[in-house]
């Protein structure tokens, strides 16, 4: 029978050299700056390497693990390394930031109001996306604060978004004002109706 | 018991984007009474008093609440030869793609991970034997990995019952496995000793990688379930154990859209899989 | 439905947004996929043929210009779907970059959408 069963040839656990891998991370070959940048999540001074690594890697799949790595290693430090990244012209490296923050919702918690308030109207707009991952109730909130105080239509339709999903009878009235001011923009008008329909149509407890 | 339909037309809707976005799964109007079903069975088991207090819990992943709701929606229940269309795309395409890269004689190395009691690998064993012309022309590893050392003790054991059988025709069940009574077969020595049994968390780095690389993994059924933090780090871990070119099956319903970018995804006629990148730099390096 | 009715596939992880667009394009006789990001764009496209696709930008996993510079990477007749792209993005850099994205693209503002400007966008792509 040609099936051969092979006892473990595994590689051997791969001890991570700290300043071997802190030069790999921005001068090995991409499969070199790969495991570096996963070795990263463990070393010490993980989060600036990554970082700064971070904003000359070019290669997707390797911004993708040191994104990984930052989020592993999860401390405040790290996550104040990712937020700058939502500001980036390039949108894969604003994507990837995105895609990291929204693993790790308990962290980044704490700068969402901040960062719902920022100047830049993309940062509000990819901000409700991070408001998605909290708690229906916490959501809700900020959102609901959010409409009130909200010039751009665009970061509205992001913040309705959501509300769609989390929003409760107390937003209604949030909802109502919005649809007042941005009266000609159809879609945001689109949006608030099914935020609207959907919350209105919540059901009370089940019939027995 | 409640009255149908449970959920109105817009928390229905709410709850299929909801799964949409979180799972790739898509339901809608044609199969609303399959997902309430689902849905009323899980309000009543957290006890929650109405489907907006049940979706908080899900949103929440309060207690577990999405493995097991997903749960509900996947078929949960392990056979030889389940999705054998995978197992067709293996020996039509993904195998015959992998031996461009390989010497005859070469090891040809696949992985099942999860594979719970060991139908998986197993039946990859079986079908190469029947349906592989040139499996006796090279070497052949199937690794079959699980976290539960319950499950995989029972795979290295190989006894089945007529259920886990169903989709084998007698012939094949003839050949390779032996009777042991009225409800059990067990499979014949030389399988059992041809597949190699691992545990392993494959959120774990330091587990997945002494298993080495491989040219094809099956992972169904698992990444589904994982939060978005695991699922990350699972592929990530999958990555590192392929060769460059190898391929990763998914369970049907799950897609690496939800879960990672690392992967290029190819169709063949009898399957869509997921492939490592054959090069280096790829086409999205710079 | 049947007919020979063209297919569109709108990529936007919004689903509002994809419902909005399916309402003014199913109306308009259009038959309408959807898909949520770039990653699964890619996968759809493997199993159904679009004639336009309608592109967001900030999408997760694979975002709007990601996607198209993999698409125009295929074989043909896949590479050389037209496209549309809409976005919300209100810098000029993403702007450019959208308007340089590969061939058989054309960009619309989001906040220019409407009705009119997206059916006059879906004719001339």
């Amino acid at each position: 029978m040609p099936l051969v069963r092979k006892t473990d040839k595994g590689k051997p656990r791969s001890e991570a050299n700290p300043a071997e891998v802190l030069k790999a991370l921005t001068q090995g070959t991409q499969d070199e700056r790969w495991a570096a940048a996963r070795a990263a999540a463990v070393i010490a001074g993980g989060v600036q390497a990554l970082a700064t690594a971070l904003r000359t890697e070019n290669d997707s799949r390797v911004r993708e693990a040191m994104f990984t790595s930052l989020t592993r290693i999860g401390t405040p430090e790290a996550v104040s390394a990712i937020l700058p990244l939502l500001r980036e012209d390039d949108a894969s490296l604003r994507t990837n930031a995105l895609d990291a923050l929204r693993t790790i919702p308990a962290a980044v918690r704490e700068h969402l109001p901040v960062l719902l308030n920022d100047e830049d109207a993309d940062v509000r707009i990819l901000s409700c996306e991070l408001v998605r991952g909290l708690p229906t109730e916490e959501a809700t909130t900020l959102l609901g604060a959010l409409l009130t105080r909200e010039p751009e239509a665009n970061v509205c339709s992001a913040a309705v978004d959501v509300l769609a999903e989390v929003g409760g009878p107390s937003v209604l009235p949030a909802l109502d004002a919005c649809a007042a001011r941005f009266s000609e923009t159809p879609f945001l008008r689109f949006a608030l109706k099914i935020a609207r329909d959907r919350i209105l149509s919540q059901s009370s407890d089940i019939h027995d | 018991m409640t009255e149908f339909p449970a959920l109105t037309e817009d928390e229905f809707r709410k709850l299929c984007d909801f799964l949409y976005r979180r799972t790739g799964m898509v339901f809608n109007e044609p199969k609303r009474y399959y997902v309430e079903r689902r849905v009323v069975e899980r309000m009543l088991a957290t006890s929650s008093a109405s489907f907006t207090d049940y979706f908080k819990r899900l949103r929440a992943d309060s207690a577990g609440e999405m493995e097991r709701f997903v749960n509900a929606f996947t078929v949960n229940e392990t056979y030889f030869n389940r999705e054998d269309h995978q197992l067709k795309c293996l020996t039509s395409d993904l195998i015959p793609q992998r031996l461009r890269h390989k010497k005859p004689g070469e090891l040809l190395r696949l992985w099942s991970v999860p594979c719970s009691t060991g139908e998986e690998p197993y039946s990859v064993a079986l079908w190469l034997l029947e349906n592989w012309p040139l499996v006796d022309d090279y070497e052949i590893e199937i690794v079959g990995s699980d976290i539960d050392t319950q499950v995989l003790e029972a795979a290295r054991a190989g006894i089945y019952g007529k259920r886990a059988l169903m989709r084998l025709p007698p012939s094949l069940i003839d050949k390779y496995f032996a009777q042991l009574d009225e409800q059990s077969w067990q499979i014949i020595a030389e399988l059992r000793e041809s597949v190699r049994f691992t545990q392993v968390n494959i959120v774990d780095e330091e587990q997945t990688r002494p298993h080495g690389r491989f040219d094809i993994i099956f992972c169904r059924n698992v990444l589904i379930y994982f939060d978005d933090a695991a699922r990350r780090v699972a592929a990530e871990n999958l990555y590192e154990n392929l060769l460059p070119g190898g391929f990763i099956c998914l369970g049907h319903a799950e897609s690496m859209s939800r879960i990672s970018a690392l992967f290029d995804v190819a169709r063949f006629e009898e399957a869509i899989v997921y492939q490592r990148p054959a090069y280096q730099g790829g086409s999205r390096g710079e | 439905m049947a007919n020979d009715s063209k297919t569109i596939l709108v990529i936007d992880d919004s689903s509002l947004v994809r419902l909005y667009y399916r309402g003014i394009l199913e109306t308009a006789g259009y038959h309408v996929e959807e898909a949520l990001n770039g990653l699964e764009a890619l996968e759809k496209l493997l199993s159904i043929a679009a004639h336009l696709l309608i592109v967001d930008i900030n999408m997760p996993t694979m975002d709007g210009l990601t996607f198209l510079s993999e698409l125009r990477q295929k074989e043909l007749p896949l590479a050389g779907i037209p496209a549309l792209i809409i976005s919300s993005e209100s810098k000029p850099q993403d702007f450019a970059a959208a308007q340089a994205a590969p061939a058989s693209s054309s960009f619309l503002r989001w906040s220019d959408c409407d009705f009119a400007a997206l059916l006059t966008g879906v004719r001339h792509g």
